[in-house]
């Protein structure tokens, strides 16, 4: 055990610290006030969230991240009608504007909660608190199947619900494998279409603190964290990061290769298996289960198909038409010729 | 272009198996797409169209995406053909002359009583519009369509602005898509176009038919066509017979006859009546 505290600190890589690793970066692209380049630099980022060094804040009432997530967003959802319409034919409503204060699930209201699991490690009883939030994946159906593009992945890596183009048809919640974001009915541009039969509101989720990353803040839950256990940071040196730690400890990584790759890395001393086993599926509360694939990937094959598909035209119209001549041309010298 | 007059048949050869094979690409690829296209909406659940039989894979957004670029596959490739295919070629019958707009009037006002047609050539003056304009809309959904497919693949982070064009441009199209298959089924159900019908399904149109709406492309024909004579006066006199009997021929020509087609091929009967005394 204390050994592990050991390599801990050997690894604890400050917030601070990686805003010099940004700065650096972007003074080599001429830039030169570190908090600004950090966003402008564009880099891909990501985020690691040690579970090691996570204890969930036991000791206040809301877990820090979730308490700055909520601070943050609390005017983000605009007053939500009085009477939300009743959609036709299926008549779900999702309400959460009398739920604000729930934080023990995701809800348009809180974009982040902490999980507790209680592990069996070989005969030792181990509680492991896991942070469950967006994993903005690197090609996260959720944004490139929206049918407006109301999701959006941007450059810097966050998955961002744009809630003025949103119609809260949940697809994006359907194609998630971790069903991440949440609905809030009575609310968006919907309602000043055809309430009653196109949308239903607008989906709601963690897009990274996107505004605060382009004012060259830190997101509100790496900031807020008193033991550094959520981490930011160009996307390689977490990377090198979050594998340094895991030789380590000996331990794990969650979120490097699931659903294709995403910019949030876990990392744990305890199997994500195990964790997983602690986590039943439940309406805003996402399970854990490793190597979850990337089911659009299937279809990437004959996605690139179609891309080829004006060059295959193209080639058989060159090929028909040279056809077509020479046959022209043979007919007409048989004519000539007799 | 396999244009030619089978006169034993009474038939006029009107498109080739290139022409039926991009149609029914074009067609059945678009229908697929149409479909799968509205799947890609949130649309199964809501409206229970995942408890039709057969239809249960509707909600299914991953499956409707493999269907969507499947038919797109077509779509694409037979569109880009048409396009290349017939404009090596030099073919230009179906884009648009001079006065389509009003000849296309004057078209239309013969369906409901005013006025005569015009004498045509192989396409009418609205067929050639309507073409530039279905064209169109299927260029802008392939272009912007290609541009979303790059997007799911290789750019998920592609600027949102050139993703917001490419969004609502397939959209907007996809509805015009399916406004202008509806204008084209319209077309075809009314009347006198039926029976075009038969053209694309076999190639051919009855001969009859296009002497009587079609007799610039008819003689456009008949001019590079040598037709033996006796066949043709056999077959002439026997599609007149017919003419002065319409309790005998199909339905689609007993349309001509009751839109008015007795009056223009009677005429045509007489000049062939007058022209075998004077042979004889």
């Amino acid at each position: 055990m204390s050994n592990i505290m050991k390599e801990k600190k050997d690894f604890n890589i400050n917030r601070r610290s990686f805003l010099k690793i940004s700065a650096g970066a972007a003074a080599l692209t001429g830039l030169s006030l570190p908090k600004t380049a950090f966003a402008r630099t564009e880099a891909q980022l990501s985020t690691l969230i040690d579970l090691s060094l996570c204890d969930g804040c036991e000791n206040l009432q809301t877990p820090a991240c979730v308490g700055a997530c909520k601070a943050i967003n609390k005017d983000k959802i605009p007053q939500v009608v009085g009477n939300i319409p009743e959609p036709w034919p299926r008549k779900t409503i999702e309400d959460w504007s009398k739920k604000q204060e729930v934080t023990n699930r995701l809800t348009p209201y809180n974009f982040i909660y902490v999980h507790k699991a209680e592990i069996d490690v070989r005969g030792q009883r181990k509680t492991i608190f896991v942070p469950r939030r967006c994993m903005h994946c690197d090609n996260p159906a959720c944004a490139t199947i929206c049918p407006f593009s109301a999701n959006s992945k941007k450059e810097n890596g966050a998955v961002v619900i744009d809630q003025n183009l949103c119609f809260g048809g949940a697809k994006c919640k359907d194609v998630c494998p971790w069903e991440i974001p949440q609905r809030q009915s009575g609310v968006g541009v919907y309602l000043h279409v055809l309430p009653g039969l196109m949308g239903n509101g607008v989906m709601y989720k963690c897009d990274l603190c996107n505004d605060r990353l382009s004012c060259g803040k830190l997101p509100g839950c790496v900031e807020a964290c008193p033991r550094q256990a959520l981490l930011i940071g160009p996307r390689k040196e977490i990377e090198r990061i979050a594998g340094e730690r895991a030789r380590v400890m000996n331990g794990y990584i969650y979120g490097k290769t699931e659903n294709g790759g995403t910019a949030t890395l876990y990392l744990s001393p305890v199997s994500f298996e195990l964790i997983n086993n602690t986590m039943a599926k439940k309406p805003g509360q996402p399970d854990m289960k490793p190597d979850v694939k990337r089911r659009m990937a299937a279809t990437d094959p004959l996605g690139k198909a179609v891309l080829a598909a004006p060059a295959l035209g193209l080639i058989a119209a060159g090929a028909l038409n040279w056809f077509s001549r020479r046959k022209e041309m043979v007919k007409k010298e048989q004519k000539n010729n007799g | 272009m396999a244009e030619r007059i089978i006169v034993e048949k009474n038939l006029v050869v009107r498109h080739g198996a290139i022409e039926l094979a991009e149609h029914w690409a074009i067609a059945i690829s678009g229908l697929i797409l149409l479909l799968t296209g509205i799947f890609e909406l949130p649309v199964a659940k809501r409206y229970y169209i995942i408890t039709v039989p057969g239809l249960s894979w509707s909600a299914d957004f991953i499956t409707s995406l493999y269907l969507h670029y499947a038919a797109a596959l077509v779509f694409t490739a037979a569109g880009i053909f048409h396009l290349f295919y017939h404009g090596l070629l030099g073919e230009k019958g179906m884009i648009p002359q001079k006065g389509d707009l009003a000849t296309s009037i004057t078209v239309v006002k013969s369906f409901i009583g005013i006025g005569k047609e015009p004498p045509m050539h192989k396409y009418l003056p609205e067929q050639r519009l309507a073409y530039v304009g279905m064209a169109f809309i299927i260029l802008m959904l392939i272009f912007s369509g290609l541009v979303k497919t790059y997007k799911n693949i290789y750019a998920p982070d592609m600027p949102q602005m050139v993703l917001l064009w490419a969004t609502w441009i397939h959209n907007i199209f996809f509805v015009l898509f399916f406004l202008a298959f509806l204008a084209h089924m319209a077309a075809i159900a009314l009347r006198p176009n039926r029976p075009m019908v038969r053209g694309i399904f076999t190639g051919k149109v009855c001969l009859d038919y296009a002497r009587h709406r079609h007799s610039l492309w008819v003689n456009e024909i008949e001019q590079c066509q040598v037709i033996p004579m006796a066949l043709a006066d056999e077959t002439t006199l026997k599609a007149a017979d017919q003419l002065y009997d319409a309790s005998t021929v199909y339905e689609p020509e007993a349309q001509i006859l009751k839109a008015g087609g007795i009056e223009d091929k009677v005429p045509l009967a007489q000049e062939e009546d007058k022209a075998t005394s004077a042979r004889e």
